[in-house]
């Protein structure tokens, strides 16, 4: 486990620095399973900052969120740093945003985290109910002790993490400027067999699958906001001028949504999952990203978000691309 | 008003029972409920702490036409939309039912929005009292409870094998009525269960918080830094805003197919920084730091300021899904600490 | 009035006549419309300062101020700068189409509790839009009203609107200044920015009431200049203007603070306005 001190000690070194701006980071939440990201200018708010299994959050998502106010006359533009604490998942965006020059390596401070996995709050809660309180985990070996609302529960982490932690091959941040743990094995090799298994369905049930599942979308949009891919400045969606996509939510223009969503992050999705967690209705939204992973993986044999120097796929000409569909 | 019965495992039966009427209950998918039209009254459960999307989906609609037109016609189709056929909401909380009380003061101000009253006027809300308020439930704290009967037409409490029905308006016996032949009459037995259910759920809250003085508070605090640790890990989805039943923010745009057209209306968040956007470009709440400031102003100050009444009920959902635990009480709490004076000198 | 039944229901009009004010990408045209069903007049009356939702069907509708006084009969005009989805869609029109039309709404000027007093409008650009129904108000009822002055600029000779009406408030004795913000040749009146023309022209503000409307920054130094000259809070006027899509206050997002533009206003007295953080945000 990520030792408390060492973590807000670095952070509180990172904070004092001229050149830095903000911290990124994790807090206790005010209840149940998670923790809340927070922002913190002054270094005596980093002994709030905790690492533990409830820290789901990727924070790569706010180094994209933070509006560019135009910078009023006579002023300098701020060209301080920002520092992020990052898990393994959330690292791989960082590199996905270097390597789309979002910004510049010299504009953040990556403080990696090797991570053993986050509680999934869906399960966490069927197996121990909701809780107005925040719950504290601490890790023991293939366990984690939780305590809940005074209660002490211990579980396997097979039976609480979330499904992505089970199957994760990037635990250790990919990008850091300092590491605050010490790095772990990987979990598990991903041979995508959830994608096999969803595709040995017909395509009757395949359509009959979606069609309930976008049915159900409000279009809340929090799958694109917490996505840390998804910062273009005016998103397709919301433009009126044309209008591609449209407002209300009939069956066609769901689906068009997420289809258009999936495609947009071809090549480019690193998996992190936030997109299905915040999900209210609990659309499976990764099954279609997963899928588009596993082709892109298989066509181009390309991984996005682990090279900093690699090209973006779609930004790049291959002569060896395949295209059996062209002529 | 009557009191009445049946056993819990009849609930199927109950709902047959009310052919006349169009019926909207919760069914899960999963181990989530979703208030839908009951084809199948075997989906239908009384088990559910409350569901995801708000019922207010039920009154206004994610997405409505409001009226129909030609392409390249002047007129519109004439539309005042008639009245809706009877219907019924079964199971219903109460937080719930107090939400469409609440957006009724907006509805109606001035201008009727014949949409949502037409249905407000059809249908019966018979509500489902909590015997176990979820965790992030406040609703004492906001004029309601647990096993508030205000906002109802008959109110039911799961009992465990039976369930019992109180009427508490003409509306709720009529639904009654259609029930005759499956409900019964309550006893005294009943009733106590009940009323102790009632008062045990009350003392189950966890949350609260005492919201005197926030409403005139909160403009003193336009300027305060204290928004920022909310708003700067804000994502600027809908979530919050699209769950919340006293939440009844719309957008209105036209739609064709070849040349059979609407308009129509559907949610719209005022997270969302196009929602006030100006075509010259220029944004009045340009950030999340205004739009989530404005938010919350609108909830505790200045739909109270119109209407004399805090637009939310305590039910918890804003605080149980919003991605980053942006948490309407501990804003609340820190609006209440925030020194206004400090605002000045920040 | 509206149709009580369904305020979202537009009525249909016929443009009778539409022109140009001024020329550009950002060009002005104004509309002058009557309804398709001429009974819609037994039933509507509007005020000075209130608006209406113009639009199209297949397109959208925009929030306008009516531009003509109820005094003057028969039609209403409305005054277009062309930015967006829906203003575009309008300026494709021309006499003989039809557009929707739905109204009035809002709030309006207090005229009466005007009557006697000093009136001076302080416009810019389109903001002599909602100042053109006050003044042509006053002028059909000019013996209720003391001294009535124009104060009016806008970036060019070519960006002034209603060219040619100053003319005929002069020569009923309303004295008008008129003002460009860059010199051009032939221009033979003031050359400056609004405000300032306002502090050289320097009303009286006793017995007087100031109304004002145009870009927001010159709304903001017309207000401070009108101050400056001992105007108090309830003597200034202005309309605001935000996003708007019911028109009705249902819709939520016009909001300043706890008024709602579409309902509250547009019209606000200074008075009102200056408790408002988000007011002058």
């Amino acid at each position: 486990m990520v030792d408390s001190k060492k973590l807000q000690d670095k952070a509180r070194e990172t904070l004092v620095r001229d050149d830095v701006r903000r911290l990124i980071g994790w807090k206790r939440g005010t209840y149940g399973y998670e923790a809340a990201p927070t922002v913190i200018k002054d270094a005596s708010d980093a002994e709030a900052l905790i690492f533990d299994p409830t820290c789901v959050q990727n924070l790569a998502s706010f180094l994209t969120l933070e509006e560019k106010l135009p910078v009023p006359r006579g002023a300098e533009p701020d060209t301080r740093k920002v520092a992020v604490m990052v898990k393994g998942c959330d690292s791989r965006a960082i590199v996905q945003h270097l390597l789309e020059k979002a910004y510049g390596r010299d504009d953040v401070i990556v403080l990696g985290i090797p991570c053993r996995g986050v509680i999934d709050r869906r399960k966490a809660e069927k197996l121990f109910g909701d809780v107005a309180t925040p719950v504290e985990v601490k890790e023991e070996g293939d366990k984690l002790v939780l305590e809940i609302g005074g209660e002490v529960k211990t579980v396997d982490r097979k039976d609480i993490l979330m499904d992505k932690c089970l199957r994760c091959r990037y635990p250790n941040p990919l990008v850091s400027d300092f590491l605050l743990d010490e790095e772990v094995e990987k979990f598990a090799d991903d041979d995508f067999a959830d994608v096999d298994e969803f595709e040995k369905q017909s395509p009757a049930d395949k359509w009959a699958h979606w069609e309930e599942q976008f049915g159900k979308c409000i279009r809340c949009y929090s799958c694109r906001n917490v996505c840390p891919m998804c910062y273009c400045v005016e998103c397709i969606v919301t433009k009126l001028r044309p209008q591609w996509t449209r407002r209300s939510t009939d069956i066609s223009e769901n689906t068009a949504y997420h289809i258009q969503r999936a495609w947009h992050l071809a090549g480019r999705c690193i998996e992190c999952m936030e997109c299905q967690r915040v999900c209210p209705v609990d659309i499976p939204i990764m099954t279609l990203n997963r899928k588009l992973t596993r082709d892109v993986k298989e066509l181009f044999d390309y991984e996005p978000g682990v090279d900093t120097e690699a090209q973006p796929l779609l930004a790049s000409y291959n002569p060896q691309d395949p295209e059996e569909y062209i002529m | 008003m009557a009191n009445y019965k049946f056993a819990k495992e009849k609930l199927a039966k109950v709902l047959s029972g009310l052919s006349d009427f169009k019926v909207l209950a919760p069914a899960l998918t999963g181990d989530v409920a979703r208030f839908q039209e009951v084809t199948d009254p075997a989906q239908v459960t009384l088990d559910y702490g409350n569901s995801n999307v708000p019922p207010k989906e039920l009154m206004f609609p994610e997405t409505e036409t409001l009226f129909k037109y030609r392409l390249g016609q002047d007129e519109v189709e004439a539309s005042v939309p008639s009245p809706e056929e009877k219907r019924v909401i079964f199971g219903i909380r109460p937080c719930d039912a107090q939400a469409y009380s609440i957006v009724d003061n907006l509805f109606r101000w001035d201008f009727n929005d014949p949409y949502f009253l037409n249905r407000r006027e059809s249908t019966a809300l018979v509500g489902l009292a909590c015997a176990d308020p979820c965790a992030n439930c406040f609703c004492p704290s906001v004029g309601g409870g647990p096993a508030s009967e205000e906002y109802l037409d008959a109110v039911m409490f799961d009992l465990g094998d039976a369930v019992y029905l109180k009427t508490l308006t003409d509306k709720g016996e009529g639904v009654a009525e259609a029930l005759s032949g499956v409900l019964e009459a309550a006893g005294g037995d009943e009733k106590k269960a009940a009323d102790k259910q009632a008062k045990d759920a009350l003392g189950k809250i966890q949350r609260s918080i005492d919201t005197a003085g926030i409403p005139e508070k909160l403009p003193s605090l336009y300027d305060h830094p204290f928004w920022e640790q909310f708003s700067d890990r804000c994502l600027g989805c809908g979530i919050c805003t699209y769950l919340c039943p006293t939440c009844h923010c719309f957008d209105i745009q036209d739609e064709s197919e070849a040349f059979d057209a609407r308009r129509a209306r559907m949610w719209d968040t005022c997270m969302f920084a196009e929602y006030s956007l100006h075509t010259s470009g220029h944004n009045p709440r340009p950030t999340r730091k205004e739009r989530t400031r404005n938010r919350i102003s609108h909830k505790y100050s200045y739909f109270p300021e119109k209407f004399d009444v805090i637009a939310c009920v305590g039910c918890g959902r804003c605080i149980n899904y919003c991605p980053v635990n942006i948490d309407i009480l501990d804003i609340l709490e820190k609006s209440k600490e925030a020194e206004a004076k400090e605002a000045k000198t920040a | 009035m509206m149709d009580e039944s369904n305020p979202y229901l537009p009525y249909t009009v016929k443009i009778e006549d539409a022109w140009y004010e001024t020329p550009g990408d950002r060009a002005i045209k104004t509309f002058k419309v009557n309804f398709t069903d001429e009974k819609v007049w037994d039933t509507w009356s509007h005020r000075p300062g209130q608006c209406a939702m113009v639009g199209r069907l297949g397109v959208g509708e925009s929030m306008f101020c009516i531009s003509s006084s109820p005094t003057e009969q028969g039609y209403l005009r409305f005054s277009v700068m062309r930015m967006g989805k829906v203003t575009c869609a309008l300026h494709e029109l021309e006499a003989g189409d039809t557009m929707t039309v739905r109204g009035p709404l809002g709030n309006s000027f207090p005229l009466e509790e005007w009557e006697g007093k000093n009136i001076i409008t302080v416009g810019g650009g389109i903001g002599q839009a909602p100042l053109r129904p006050v003044i042509n108000y006053i002028r059909a009822n000019r013996d209720k009203y003391a001294d009535l002055k124009v104060i009016y600029g806008a970036r060019t000779m070519s960006d002034h609107c209603f060219k040619g009406e100053f003319d005929e408030y002069n020569q009923e004795g309303t004295a008008c200044h008129l003002s460009i913000d860059v010199d051009e040749e032939k221009w033979p009146h003031f050359v400056g920015f609004v405000p300032n023309l306002l502090m050289e022209v320097a009303p009286n503000p006793e017995s007087a009431i100031a109304v004002t409307c145009g870009p927001p920054i010159m709304i903001k130094f017309v207000i401070q200049n009108l101050e400056k000259l001992g105007f108090a809070p309830e003597q200034i006027f202005t309309t605001l203007e935000e996003r708007m899509k019911c028109g009705i206050g249902k819709c939520g997002r016009c909001n300043v603070g706890h008024l709602y533009v579409c309902k509250d206003g547009p019209v606000f007295s200074y008075a009102t306005l200056k408790d408002i953080p988000e007011a002058f945000a």
